[in-house]
Formats: C-alpha cells, structure tokens, sequence
C-alpha cells in the first residue's frame, strides 16, 4: 500500500447467481482513495456504482479482489480477508449515508434512538447519559435542535431526515464515508443545504467521503476526483476538472453533453447515445460499450480494451483514447458568465 | 427555442385555489395561482416540493382526489366545446370534461412504471384513448396506436404493442406513455416531472422527443419540474410557484440573467453550474423549508426564509403578482420597480390603519 493513500480497491469484482444466470454487476474495478480526498462515482442506474459502495463497506461480499485500508493505528489490512470480529471493529471506521432519507430511518424510533443506535451496538459499555450526551452534541453539529430529538422521523421534513442519517453515521468517528445518492431524494435548495453541510465536516472530521451520485453537476462540485462507470466497470478515473474538461473516454463525454444546465444561453450540442445500457447478464463482446459508442471500430467489437493509466493519474478504458478528440465542458465559457 | 405564432391563450389559469379539508383543519397547498399558457409554446412551473405544482396540474385535469375542492376559474379555449369554457364548472365525472381529458389535454406522469396498469399490454393501455376519442373500430385503432409508437422512437413497435409494462425499460415506458398521451393529438400536454426517474442520458433523449413532437403537433405544453436544467432546455417562459403561489413569472432568458423575486435568486444559486465554482465556495442555500400552508397569517408566504425581507411589511401583508415589465410579473415589496413600490405604499398605509384602527378599539 502507498503510504499516503486511505484504500486501495483492486481487481474488485462482484457477481450475482440465480437460477444458474449469473449477472455481473461489477467487474474488475480498481483506485486508490487518499486520506480526506471525495472520490465522485458516476454512471447511469444499472452500472454497478451502489454494488461497488457496498463491497466497498462490506454490506456485499465481493465475489474477488482486494479491498486494502489502513486503519486510524497505521495497520494494513485487506477487507475481504478479515473475519467478523476484526470486521466489526474496522466498520466503525467505514461509515454509509443511503439514499431515501424516509425508507432508511426507521419510523418507530425516536430520533435520539436512532442516532444513539450505533453507538450502543459497538460501545455496549458506554453509559446511557454518555451517549445521550455523544447523540445531543452530533446533532447540533449537523444543524438539528436537540429540543426535537424526542419526536419521530414523520415530523420531520426530507433535509432534516438526510441531516438525521449523517448525524448516525457521524456518532461513531468514522474516517471513510460511502454516500450513496445522499442528496438525490432533496430539492435543489435543501440539497445545497446538505451539500454545504458535508464539506464543512470534511473539513471538521478530516473526513474521506466515496460520493455515489448520478447528478454529475453535484459530483462536480463535491469531489476531487471522479470514476465513470458502465456496465459494471470502470471507464474512466482521473481528477475531476480533467473528467470533465478533458474527458478521453466517448462514454463520458456523450454523459456530459447529456447534462442539463441551468442557463438557457449555454448550448452545447448534445451527442446521442442510442439505445439503453445493455443486460448485465449478458453483456456485449469485447469492450463493453462499442453497441452505442459512436467512434466504434472493429477492434472494439473484438477484444476488450484495457484499464490503463494515460497521463498520470489519469486512466481511461479504451482503444483510442490517445487518439480521440473528445469533447467536455467549456469550462472557459461558464466562467466568463459567472 | 420555439416558434410562437398564435398570440391565442389556450389555457388561463386564473385565481386557483385547492383546499383539501382535514380533521386538523383546512389545508390549502394552492393559494390563488394565475398563469396562462398561449398556443403552442411551454410553460415551465417550478418550485420546490410541497409547493403545490401537481396539485395545479391535477385541477386543470380535474382529477385531484375528492377530498380536494378546487377554487378560482380555469378558461380552456376548446375546439370541442366550440370556444372558451371554465373547465372548473364542468362536472367532474361528466361527459363534457371527460371529452377534453386525453383528447383535447392529455398527461405525462412522473413514473411510468406506476402510470401503466401492470395487468395489460402496452398496446391495450394505448389503445384505450384511441377507442375512446377517435374510432371504434380496433383495427384501425390498432394501426393508430402501432404509428404513434413508431414515432416515438420505440423500435420493433409491432412485437412491442403486445409486450406488458415489466418488459419495458424505464426510459422505453416513458416513450409508451407519450406515445399514449399523444395518441389523440392534443392541443395542450401536462407534463408531471416526465423525466425525474430516468438517467440523464435518457432524460435528454425524452426531452428531445418531446420538443420534436410539439413542433409536429403544435401544442402547448405546461411543463412541471423542479430542475432548473430542465427548464432551461425546454420552457419559453417559466412561473415559478411557492407556497401555492405563481411569485415570479417571466421568459427564461429574463428568469436565468434578471430574476428579481429573492426566492428565485436563491432557487437559481443553489444550483451548482459545472465549471462556475470551486468545491471551498459555499453554495448558495436557501435557509428553512417550505411551511405547511395550514392557518398561514396574512403575510408573504417566503418571510421567514427571505434575505430581503421588511419587518413590519412582508410579515404583516402578502404582496400580489403584478407586471413590472411586459412579461415579467412578481410579487414581492422589496423590489426597486415602480409598481412595486407603489404596492408597498399602498400595503404599507394599509396596515397603518388597521394598526391605528386596532390601537383605537383598545
């Protein structure tokens, strides 16, 4: 393991059997993560982006590969080696915000409950006013009134609910937090709101946050580098203004043109991406992508192009990414605006 | 953008209220909203949830639950009925209303995959309008169905026309469900946030299949949505709602470079634009959330989240919608146009004297 580096994911694959189909819902995906870095993951539903959040906190098994962290000690270990126990002492490090901030909070708890919740399942020694205490102050800090926190989930409204599961997450210390969609289900005012909210704990905690999203302008924002995933695979990795200003695979730059942006002058052309993402269980013959690549040859029907490192840091799965010229965003344009 | 050339309103929205009466109280989610929709061009609502969006769109359809009892008058210009008629007078269960509904105005839902029954095809569901409002006839409604869905871009209509809902992608259900929305050619289309559930690559197929279809059509189209990137491709002009009301409505070019209600600057800056900030800038929040519109007080709905409010003026009277430009309407005191500040005088000596009226009974 590098010295400066948090987590390094390898080779990680993942796959689903039933009834002897087996779907691959990640394949082979590989970065490194350094202490108090966002690592943005994009791509369109279907691509494996929650699955790959999941191994990564050990909700799923991954079927292959090596997840190494190195804990707060200094230690180095691999994930999928570890049994339970050591297992449950390292998850406290390793922390998850979901999604639906009404389906993950459950509704017959009070909300001291349920921030509390964590902190009795791992510290069951700790006592009750010590943890009240913890709950009460977390909180505050994630901007709820502690004069509230008798009531129940229902009373509150989607923002305060997101603010709720971060303060759950938060109780515990953790170093790593795996946000999945966290700020998808919030209006676009609430949303600033939690987004605000998350880099200011970053910046408290020295937090290091894995942002699953597939709101490419928030992952803009928040992240200091961005994956692009497709099919269960990692396309593209690199730091996000040369993602987004210089993308060198055509998967990201036709999901970039497809963004919307909120000024009716900005007029960027959009290039079609025909069809739909292809069935996982049965996906196309060499690289993934070439059924609605639009620069696709016959070498990309034929063999799967592979995860290489372009410039540093920089790493693309493609054929010809050194011979493309692809578009991104004209960074130049907006800031002339703003 | 497109082309409008009929000056005509098709739709005038005019003083709508929704009241839903509950065991606590009386709710009223949609407090007198006014807009108007002319021929063919789109109309973008925003706002945020619980703002009362749906609830509007639902009336004009007059399909809101039994407990909602709209208010106010919303004027159709119907080819139909043969001229203008107030779609709210109409009962909601009779023959007239259910002549304009899916054939005259039709609907795009939010979630497809909710908006179909599960138990029929994709033809049969389609097919429904098109026997209703055109034919009897089900081979020629079959063949009217089978070409809509041509149009819409669904590949291998013919095998796809006997295919049940689950067989169907997110972004292919939706093509169904426009494909069935415009099976009648309608004049007017309500679109429900059409695109919210789908990824951004296939969002931006719809919305290009929607703006293609309009100008085949030449209808109008009143487009809710609370993504302000959304808006900005699509709309020509944009009203944007509160708290159950229209407080700023103008075309978007002025809505995006002019907008002049604060709750419409904070909507706009709480978007993060790609290339326009760095991750150590803030970005702009509008602070709180939306009240519950139960026994609200006499005041502007935003006071309590609003960084230009007045004490003693925006928490004491609610400002009305008035053009400051031709084509820009708000409503808000704290803005330097005349009309504003006439307003503010006149709300101002207002509750002066109901001030002085008070202290003079006590």
């Amino acid at each position: 393991m590098k010295k400066e580096n948090i987590l390094e994911v390898k080779h990680v694959h993942k796959r689903f059997s039933s009834k002897g189909l087996t779907v691959k819902a990640v394949t082979d995906v590989s970065f490194d993560v350094k202490q108090g870095e966002t690592i943005g993951i994009v791509g369109e539903s279907g691509c494996g982006k929650t699955t790959l959040g999941r191994c990564i906190v050990r909700a799923y098994e991954a079927s292959e590969g090596e997840i190494d962290y190195r804990t707060e000690s200094g230690e180095e270990l691999d994930f999928l080696k570890i049994d339970k126990k050591k297992m449950k002492e390292i998850r406290k490090e390793i922390q998850m915000i979901f999604q639906d901030p009404y389906s993950s909070l459950d509704p017959r708890m009070t909300v001291l409950d349920i921030i509390k919740e964590p902190l009795k399942a791992n510290y069951p020694k700790m006592s009750k006013d010590e943890m009240d205490q913890i709950a009460k102050d977390m909180a505050a800090k994630v901007g709820l009134n502690p004069t509230y926190l008798i009531r129940y989930p229902h009373a509150f409204s989607g923002g305060q609910r997101q603010r709720i599961g971060i303060a759950r997450t938060l109780v515990l210390n953790p170093r790593i937090i795996v946000c999945d969609e966290a700020v998808s289900a919030l209006d676009v005012s609430i949303q600033a709101q939690v987004i605000n909210l998350l880099v200011d704990l970053q910046k408290e905690m020295k937090l290091t946050y894995l942002f699953i999203s597939h709101d490419l302008s928030v992952v803009e924002h928040i992240s200091d580098k961005v994956g692009v995933m497709y099919l269960g695979k990692m396309v593209e990795y690199g730091e996000t203004e040369q993602i987004f200003a210089h993308p060198k695979h055509p998967y990201t730059e036709a999901l970039m043109s497809a963004v919307p942006v909120a000024d009716p002058n900005y007029a960027m052309e959009r290039i079609p991406l025909q069809g739909e993402i292809p069935n996982p269980a049965n996906p196309p013959s060499g690289c993934y992508f070439h059924t609605r690549c639009r620069y696709c040859q016959q070498k990309c029907k034929d063999c799967a192009p592979e995860y290489r490192e372009v410039e540093p840091g920089h790493y693309v799965a493609c054929h010809f990414a050194d011979e493309l010229k692809l578009r991104g965003f004209d960074y130049s344009a907006m800031e002339s605006k703003s | 953008m497109n082309e409008v050339n009929h000056s005509e309103n098709i739709l005038e929205v005019k003083d709508l209220h929704v009241d839903i009466s509950m065991h606590e109280g009386t709710l009223t989610p949609v407090r007198g909203v006014s807009f108007e929709i002319k021929k063919g061009e789109t109309l973008g609502l925003v706002g945020e949830s619980g703002s009362g969006k749906s609830l509007t769109c639902k009336a004009i359809l007059g399909i809101n639950e039994k407990k909602c009892k709209s208010r106010g008058e919303i004027i159709f210009q119907s080819g139909e009925m043969g001229g203008k008629i107030d779609l709210l007078s109409l009962n909601p269960t009779g023959k007239e209303i259910r002549s304009i509904r899916g054939k005259e105005i039709s609907m795009i839902f939010q979630e497809p995959m909710v908006a179909f029954s599960p138990m029929y095809t994709i033809g049969n569901q389609i097919n429904e309008a098109t026997l209703l409002h055109i034919t009897k006839d089900k081979k020629k409604a079959k063949e009217i169905s089978l070409e809509m869905m041509k149009k819409v871009g669904i590949a291998n209509a013919e095998k796809r026309y006997n295919q049940y809902p689950h067989e169907f992608s997110g972004g292919m259900l939706q093509r169904a469900l426009i494909a069935m929305a415009l099976v009648c050619n309608p004049d007017l289309l309500i679109a429900d946030e059409p695109t919210t559930a789908l990824d951004v690559t296939i969002q931006a197929q719809i919305l290009e299949l929607m703006k293609e279809m309009q100008k085949e059509f030449n209808m109008a189209i009143l487009f809710i949505t609370h993504d302000l990137g959304v808006v900005a491709k699509m709309c020509d002009r944009v009203a944007v709602m509160y708290l159950g009301k229209v407080v700023e409505s103008a075309d978007s070019q002025t809505i995006y470079a002019n907008p002049q209600h604060p709750y419409t600057r904070g909507l706009i800056g709480s978007v993060h634009k790609i290339g326009a900030q760095k991750k150590e800038d803030r970005l702009f929040s509008i602070e709180g959330t939306v009240p519950l519109a139960m026994n609200l007080p006499e005041a502007c709905g935003f006071y309590d989240r609003c960084d230009a409010r007045i004490e003693g003026l925006c928490d004491k009277a609610d400002p009305e919608l008035i053009e400051i430009e031709p084509g820009h309407k708000i409503a808000c005191f704290n803005c330097p146009h005349e009309a504003c500040k006439k307003q503010r005088a006149e709300a101002e000596a207002r509750i002066k004297a109901r001030e002085a009226g008070e202290g003079g009974n006590a």
